[in-house]
């Protein structure tokens, strides 16, 4: 017998073939696949989250434990989409036109889909009218901006403006990305800044929440 | 007489590698996300320019317009067939301005993703993509090759092993720092002291830091003392940028002097950093300062 425990330890460790072999066991069980990913691969990617909050993890072993979800989710996403199951929140993300750099936005995105959020990644350098017709195509509550150069951070703004001037007052705008700060998300009317991939997840939570 | 090598050069006098290349192109018209690589073939004259501008501030380490002058980064822009020719012109470029006093930096960048487990790229793989790149600078003449920007030890390590193997001019491994709950840690979680002692571990004849998330000038200092007592005497390298970024009615600057980089470049050379250079931020006239400030103190 395989346990929901078992499979968050498996995740937060970072050991895909274990995580993938209990999800597969809780699968034999009868359990089923929503419960797999709320109480099994959500607790573990919340928990690695956390302690990299804290310092005592960093990047490497989020990615780890980031990938031992991805393949779990791999086997579940499937069954989750013949039952009719949906995420309850949906995220636009991409990294700002002019910006090739996906580093941070990937990390923020696994992150998300480690707490149950559906994913439309639209990759680099992405225009602002391609965020705006993602949000209305999949009726995202969020939209995620990354920039990693100061001299992208001003395409932040100009998004920003977009999504607001196409009627989406309701989807919350969060930004990321080394230069970005609290001040230029205040700046340019985004609805919320994180300083890392970790924090976003509470932070896109809180702002869905309120959508 | 024959030039020495930058490692003997280094420890001998004080040296100013030179400052930022995108934001002098970006102000010469190079458009925001545009590939500064094309700008080699493109721009020639504009790349050697803004070479001559840091080797008349006094730079004698001019680097390469190759930071994404991999495979793999290139190739975002659909030009990962152009490794070869694009590095060897850079190369040349910077030797037209680097002179017979000089030395043509071969620039490496990150290449853009995760070494395994963390991603999908094997080492062997990655040797490979830095191999052919590094081969093509010093096909085109560089004097010494830079990795630069590193986060993880492990791809800085494939960097330098890859250019062992292409040459045997001197290797240069630089990390970018951000202070994470009161410590220097890259990205990757990796300290000042694991960090150098990779890269000279890797077979670096120099190491230290470029660039940095929000450091500010003091910040920079305190990185120079702890990345000299990681080198226990061997050269060490910073290239800081001209400070923290900030923000003034939405637009984002650099605030640094020319005067304040001088006073940095000045304690840093009084605390043991062989080399000493500029990034983000940075301009010919900050570095001609930090040059003169150099020149003082030896």
């Amino acid at each position: 017998m395989s346990t929901f425990f078992e499979l968050s330890r498996a995740v937060e460790g970072g050991k895909r073939n274990d995580a993938k072999q209990i999800t597969q066991s809780l699968l034999d069980q009868g359990i089923k696949p929503l419960e797999v990913v709320e109480q099994g691969l959500v607790p573990g990617m919340s928990a690695i989250g956390e302690k990299f909050k804290n310092n005592e993890v960093f990047v490497p072993e989020m990615l780890i434990a980031a990938r031992a979800m991805k393949e779990c989710m791999a086997i579940l996403e499937p069954l989750l989409a013949d039952a009719g199951i949906k995420p309850k929140f949906t995220a636009v993300i991409g990294t700002v036109q002019g910006d090739l750099h996906d580093i941070g936005k990937n990390l923020v995105a696994m992150m998300l889909k480690g707490a149950n959020f559906g994913i439309v990644d639209l990759g680099t350098n992405v225009p602002p009218e391609k965020f705006v017709a993602a949000v209305q195509e999949h009726n995202a509550q969020l939209v995620c901006l990354s920039a990693l150069l100061t001299t992208t951070m001003p395409a932040m703004r100009t998004t920003v403006q977009a999504v607001r001037d196409a009627g989406l007052t309701s989807v919350k705008v969060l930004v990321g990305g080394a230069p970005v700060t609290q001040d230029f998300c205040d700046e340019i009317g985004a609805d919320g800044f994180s300083q890392d991939a970790a924090s976003a997840v509470d932070l896109a939570l809180r702002l869905a929440e309120t959508y | 007489m024959k030039k020495p090598t930058l490692t003997e050069a280094c420890q001998k006098f004080p040296l100013t590698c030179d400052g930022a290349m995108g934001t002098q192109l970006i102000e010469r018209g190079m458009k925001i996300g545009e590939c500064g690589m094309c700008w080699n073939a493109e721009h020639p004259e504009d790349i050697v320019a803004v070479h001559q501008a840091y080797r008349d501030a006094g730079c004698r380490l001019i680097t390469t317009n190759s930071f994404g002058g991999t495979r793999s980064m290139l190739g975002r822009h659909g030009l990962g067939g152009k490794v070869a020719a694009w590095n060897r012109l850079a190369a040349r470029l910077a030797a037209k301005a680097a002179g017979p006093e000089g030395w043509v930096i071969g620039d490496v960048g990150p290449f853009g993703d995760f070494l395994e487990p963390m991603g999908d790229t094997t080492v062997e793989e990655l040797e490979e993509i830095f191999r052919e790149q590094i081969a093509a600078l010093v096909d085109g003449g560089a004097d010494a090759i830079l990795v630069e920007t590193m986060s993880d030890p492990g791809e800085l390590s494939a960097g330098i092993r890859a250019a062992i193997a292409a040459t045997d001019l001197p290797v240069i491994g630089t990390y970018t720092f951000q202070k994470s709950a009161g410590e220097f840690r890259t990205m990757m979680g990796t300290s000042v002291a694991d960090a150098i002692q990779a890269a000279f571990d890797a077979g670096a004849s120099i190491a230290g830091a470029n660039c940095g998330t929000d450091l500010s000038l003091d910040d920079y200092l305190e990185l120079g003392k702890q990345i000299v007592a990681a080198a226990k005497g061997r050269p060490t390298i910073l290239q800081p940028n001209a400070g923290a970024p900030k923000m003034r009615d939405g637009e984002i600057f650099y605030d640094a002097t020319p005067e304040d980089m001088a006073d940095l470049a000045c304690k840093l050379r009084t605390i043991g950093i062989s080399i000493v250079g500029g990034c983000c931020g940075t301009t010919p006239q900050h570095l001609a300062a930090m040059a003169e400030a150099s020149r003082l103190i030896e």
